[in-house]
């Protein structure tokens, strides 16, 4: 197996390092990342590494970074976290890169922050199709709105759920009101 | 087959949410042309039980235990997940020997999932007898798991920050033993799975995935390896003691020379992989330092420990079924901020699109379960036929499956 | 069914059964009454399977080591331990308890351990068979 891998025509290198795709990125959009930091962790006797990399970015670039890394290197998408922090929704998209070679594998964190008051984001379909579960769930847990996704309906929660009740919000717009305190029945 | 004056008739058949036989529900809906699948549609969420919503309401040391009863056969990887989690946010060092007994029963539990799986597989296509045998060694296996933790399943062998109990000498025989026979026994299994010519009829060439599909789909696990995709947690990053021991990608080519990406592919892997394991532990018996077994063995202060911190972290582990992952965020409180669990199942389940698309009726079962869904399939298959329902219960589509290994065996 | 295994089939016809065995072969029509002969040597049943070191059962609390930390209380996940402020000791209600042996492992004074029984299905949640205290 050669160090290069084809996906759809474009022959991509591997191993690429963690400060070269900080580098990288930091270069082409300059302020709009806010913050960048790289993380290690190390373990077994050897103390082998594994090494992170956390990226803040502005919502403006989001689909450009994505273009970015996809052309870099075709990422694997795991999954897309959420968090209410009050004012706004932070998505934190958690992408792997590299991998194929042994323990060189590097975990990439981007979180995006998308005001309340208009919670939309563009769809990464388009370049990653297996984004379509994790973003059909950030839509009805979360009422974020993805832009151009190909499918809208609900995924987890069943049909009869009223439209405006999101799970994992804090706000008057979470479940409160949903659930039975089952965990006083009388003892 | 009758085609309507305007249309050509196509049927579409829902196969509904409760399965008795398999962990959770999920449903389907085919649109069939005669005998071949032209579309599919998955419908999940038959399951959801707010679990990370009744983790952001207890401390870590309880979640360790909610986390463990997600899934009942991988029951050992999310709480192990979320430990790895925690343990980047506190920047706990973990001891070398906790790291290596962590590593057994990892793949400990890999050997009783994979061969639960074999049996399934064996039973979807209408060989009983193999699902006895296998099931059969199986036991061996969880009797070995019970005397290790204690109980089969849920094995409550996870801390923050090591394990609960260790593997004292005395125990070692024993294990050595119950290695030694799975170790003799897995030819006999490798010879019925791998040689019989019934196995390859069904599997051979049925529900392909390609590479670039399982890359775009971003699928995990044995799934992907079986197209040939070079994705392992274990190898690609350096977690508990994984880094020091002798591991590689398990692809269909280690065994047969060549990539399908077919169900008769998922098989093999799966089977190298249960090989792989016993050899891994007999690695970690030979290698395990002495040492402690848990970084902070009073709990009271590990809690208060865990109280003071703030940040965000991933766990990343290995199930069998794939690449597990859990985002933990804590802020200073005794209640984590946010807890997002990611099974492996959830990113294979795109994959059943284009695995399912040409396929024929009797071929859904063991399509969809060779990918060892951690769902269940079927339970109804209604068939509506210009108004009249027609319901086959799973017994029958069971039965649809074995009729066409009779046929193909003619 | 396939020729790989047809030897195994052939095989089993010979063996001893794998699985392990009932008390008694038959159901005995009164089941009390067997019992009594079994007690007095007239019958025999198979002897129950042995259960491994360190198996996780019904849970046993010494109640004159107890101190009334409640640190048990804290780590219990399903929340099945009781606070009697009055005695300070406590009740544990085994319809809730999930048998992980957290509060074993906190608990200061070593007053909890797990036992081996664990045949103990009732039809009432809060029966005195599923109360320790």
């Amino acid at each position: 197996m050669g160090q290069t891998r084809d996906i759809g025509g474009k022959k991509m290198s591997k191993n690429l390092k963690s400060e070269e795709i900080l580098k990288y990125f930091k270069d082409e959009f300059k302020t709009k990342i806010k913050e960048g930091k790289i993380y290690k962790r190390v373990a077994g006797s050897k103390k082998n590494e594994k090494l992170g990399i956390w990226l803040k970015i502005d919502r403006t670039i989001f689909k450009d970074f994505i273009k970015h890394l996809c052309a870099l290197q075709f990422p694997h998408l795991s999954v897309v976290s959420g968090n209410d922090l009050g004012e706004t929704i932070e998505l934190i998209y958690h992408f792997t890169l590299n991998s194929g070679k042994r323990m060189k594998e590097i975990e990439l964190n981007v979180s995006v922050d998308l005001p309340k008051s208009k919670p939309e984001i563009e769809t990464v379909c388009d370049f990653i199709p297996g984004a379509l579960v994790t973003e059909r769930e950030k839509q009805e847990m979360l009422g974020v709105k993805v832009i151009d996704i190909p499918d809208t309906r609900k995924l987890f929660l069943p049909d009869d759920i009223p439209d405006n009740v999101y799970p994992w919000r804090r706000d008057k717009t979470g479940p409160e009101k949903y659930y039975k305190n089952l965990h006083e029945v009388k003892k | 087959m009758k085609a309507k004056s305007t249309t050509k008739t196509s049927y579409h058949i829902p196969i509904g949410p409760i399965h008795p036989a398999l962990k959770e529900p999920v449903h389907f809906e085919f649109e069939i042309d005669g005998e071949r699948i032209v579309d599919v549609d998955v419908k999940l969420g038959h399951v959801h039980r707010g679990i990370e919503w009744a983790g952001s309401r207890r401390n870590p040391i309880q979640i360790l235990y909610l986390a463990e009863r997600i899934c009942g056969i991988c029951s050992y990887c999310h709480p192990i997940a979320f430990s790895l989690a925690v343990e980047g946010i506190a920047d706990i060092e973990i001891p070398e020997r906790a790291e290596y007994l962590r590593v057994i029963q990892g793949e400990l539990e890999r050997i009783c999932s994979h061969m639960l799986w074999a049996g399934v597989a064996a039973h979807e296509i209408g060989f009983d007898s193999v699902l006895y045998i296998t099931w059969e060694m199986r036991e061996r296996a969880l009797d070995l798991t019970e005397y290790l933790t204690g109980n089969r399943v849920t094995k409550a062998i996870t801390m923050i920050g090591g394990v609960r109990r260790d593997i004292t000498k005395d125990m070692i025989p024993r294990i050595q033993k119950d290695l030694k026979y799975l170790k003799d026994n897995f030819e006999k299994l490798r010879h019925i799975y791998l040689d019989d010519k019934t196995f390859k009829l069904r599997s051979k060439d049925c529900g392909i995935l390609t590479n670039e599909e399982a890359v775009k789909l971003c699928a995990v696990g044995p799934t992907t390896r079986a197209s040939g995709v070079k994705k392992d947690v274990r190898v690609d990053t350096s977690y508990f003691a994984y880094g020091d021991l002798d591991i590689d990608y398990m692809t269909p080519d280690v065994l047969t020379g060549e990539v399908n990406g077919d169900v008769y592919d998922r098989i093999v892997v799966r089977l190298l992989e249960v090989k792989q394991s016993i050899e891994l532990i007999e690695q970690c018996l030979d290698k395990m330092p002495k040492g402690d077994i848990v970084a902070e063995p009073k709990v009271a202060k590990l809690l208060a420990q865990l109280k003071k911190v703030e940040g965000e972290g991933i766990g990343r582990h290995e199930a069998p079924r794939g690449e597990v992952v859990h985002y933990v965020k804590l802020t200073g409180e005794e209640h984590p901020y946010t807890w997002k669990v990611r099974a492996p199942t959830y990113n294979n389940i795109l994959p059943w699109i284009p695995m399912l698309k040409g396929e024929q009726i009797a071929d859904i079962p063991i399509v969809a379960a060779s990918t060892d869904p951690c769902m269940s399939c079927t339970n109804r298959v209604g068939i509506i036929k210009d108004g009249n329902k027609n319901e086959l219960t799973k017994e029958q589509l069971h039965q649809l499956s074995i009729q066409k290994t009779r046929r193909l065996m003619k | 069914m396939g020729f790989s295994m047809l030897g195994q089939v052939f095989a089993q016809m010979f063996k001893k059964p794998w699985t392990n065995k009932f008390p008694a072969k038959y159901q005995p029509s009164n089941t009390t009454k067997y019992l009594a002969k079994v007690a007095e040597g007239k019958a025999k049943i198979n002897p129950p399977i042995e259960i491994p070191k360190g198996f996780r059962g019904k849970i046993k609390y010494d109640k004159d080591k107890c101190i009334g930390c409640k640190l048990c209380i804290k780590v219990c996940p399903t929340d099945a331990i009781e606070f009697k402020p009055e005695e300070k000791k406590i009740k544990i209600y085994l319809s809730r308890c999930c048998f992980c042996s957290q509060c074993n492992d906190i608990c200061p004074t070593k007053c909890l351990s797990m036992g081996d029984e664990f045949l103990l299905a009732d039809s009432d949640p809060y029966s005195k068979d599923l109360i320790v205290e």
